[in-house]
């Protein structure tokens, strides 16, 4: 690491010299991350991690059911290691599904919640005090801290959306002809003061399958990976994407595959 | 002779088997199921709000998966394409005024779409602070796109740098096809006359981007 990082300020150099005018701050990293860290170490995020776990057991919903059915891919109610392995193809809803979409589906099938209710309501107001479905995710994904993701893609439709998930990723559309890869295909990039994480590298796809979701600490409230990728396609000045819908699940999909091995810490930090 | 063949036969049909399983879904598969789904997986105020997903040709050729790399004829036609949609002003002016540019240029709000409301102002800002270094001394730049800091004290503010940065920023494809830069003018974010002030901005003497430190 020093010694890449002693390269980058010969680059630095390099560059001011043949440029002739550099920007103070590009190359000396982001001037912020100092209080980020201070941030993570004593990370709201963690009160949410309670609420959800209260959620997950209490009788909720018209069938005043509560989670403890769930199957996440381990068998009903099992959660240690579960997130790991997600998305993964689910027999019974013949989909590939990330945790979000699957824990709609069994917030409506042994609860009883009307989909479109809880979809609407899933990624709540910055400022508020979040939605059950961003407490429920991050409790669950907790359960699987301290693990290496180890995401599958032995049944066809599971590489089916690995594939699907590539392509999406590099398709450009829209009036800036933004696809993810013009802000997370190389390292060290920024749009202003804010950290772009490289994706097509191995380190920064890792770091992003392991840290959601997050206290977002402009917002006050944990998002979510959906919230992530909703987000970006309104930057990108898109339309809508529908919270779990099968595109949401094939970039997640493509990404979690290739940070197999990274070690789940929830939550995570961001800005 | 023959039993040899059916033997090969025999060993060779399920590796055969396998390697097409294993490369399934194949490029054309993928790319029907991803435009299904973006079809189906988004949602807009207004039904025409939809046609921005919807790619040109540009954006089909410009969208290559990982490493693989324009062919010549590809990057011939993006050319071709950005060269055919640029639109000049009709004043025929191409150098605005630099302040409404400044305000341009750290302006990156307009056009987003949340909650189903589609954020409508009176016009679009220019993003170039999201990616680019601007006047010398600002912080809060992005590194995206190359640091645009003394542009105009390294080019001048001639005819000919005028009329190249303005085609750059309106459809940076016709000098470097599929790059990062967004077509600002070519996909209608900008106006021509909004681009004219983004050009004044990048070469007028005057403009804090050609400040010198």
């Amino acid at each position: 690491m020093p010694v890449a990082r002693s390269s980058n300020v010969v680059l630095a150099v390099v560059c001011l010299v043949s440029w002739g005018a550099a920007p103070t701050m590009a190359q000396s990293g982001d001037p912020l991350a100092v209080g980020r860290k201070m941030l993570a170490e004593d990370n709201p995020g963690e009160l949410w991690i309670e609420q959800g776990k209260t959620l997950f057991h209490q009788k909720r919903g018209p069938k005043s059911a509560s989670l403890e059915q769930c199957n996440f891919g381990l068998g009903p109610g099992k959660l240690d290691g579960a997130t790991t392995q997600l998305p993964r193809y689910f027999p019974d809803t013949d989909r590939v599904q990330d945790l979000e979409s699957r824990l709609v589906t069994c917030m409506v099938q042994l609860q009883g919640f009307n989909h479109d209710d809880l979809v609407k309501r899933a990624i709540s107001p910055a400022g508020s005090n979040g939605s059950d479905v961003e407490a429920l995710a991050l409790y669950i994904t907790s359960r699987s801290n301290g693990m290496k993701m180890n995401v599958s893609l032995s049944h066809p439709k599971e590489q089916e959306m690995y594939k699907v998930g590539e392509y999406l990723f590099f398709r450009r559309s829209g009036q800036t002809d933004f696809a993810c890869v013009q802000c997370h295909g190389a390292a060290d990039k920024r749009i202003r003061l804010q950290d772009l994480i490289h994706m097509t590298s191995k380190q920064g796809v890792q770091e992003v399958v392991s840290t959601w979701p997050a206290y977002r600490g402009a917002h006050f409230v944990v998002r979510t990976m959906q919230w992530r990728l909703y987000d970006c396609f309104w930057q990108m000045r898109l339309p809508e994407l529908k919270y779990a819908s099968e595109t949401s699940i094939a970039l997640t999909t493509y990404l979690h595959y290739q940070g197999n091995g990274a070690v789940v810490k929830v939550p995570g930090f961001k800005r | 002779m023959k039993k040899t063949w059916l033997k090969w036969a025999a060993l060779g049909t399920p590796a055969l088997i396998a390697a097409g399983c294993a490369t399934y879904p194949d490029q054309a598969t993928t790319r029907q199921i991803a435009e299904k789904m973006v079809s189906e997986d988004f949602s807009a105020p207004m039904p025409t709000l939809l046609k921005r997903l919807v790619q040109d040709r540009s954006q089909q050729i410009c969208s290559k998966i990982g490493d693989a790399k324009l062919t010549q004829a590809e990057a011939a036609e993006v050319v071709e394409l950005a060269r055919a949609s640029i639109q000049y002003p009709q004043s025929g002016k191409l150098v605005g005024d630099w302040k409404a540019g400044d305000k341009l240029a750290h302006d990156g709000a307009g056009d987003r779409i949340q909650f189903g409301i589609l954020e409508k102002r009176k016009e679009n800002g220019g993003l170039c602070q999201n990616c680019h270094a601007l006047a010398p001394g600002e912080i809060n730049v992005g590194n995206v796109g190359p640091s645009l800091t003394g542009y105009g004290l390294q080019r001048g503010n001639s005819e000919a740098v005028a009329k190249l940065t303005y085609e750059r920023i309106y459809n940076g494809w016709a000098y470097a096809p599929c790059s990062n830069m967004p077509r600002l003018g070519a996909t209608g974010h900008l106006t021509p006359e909004q681009i004219t002030h983004m050009v004044a901005y990048l070469i007028d003497p005057q403009s804090p981007i050609n400040r010198k430190q």
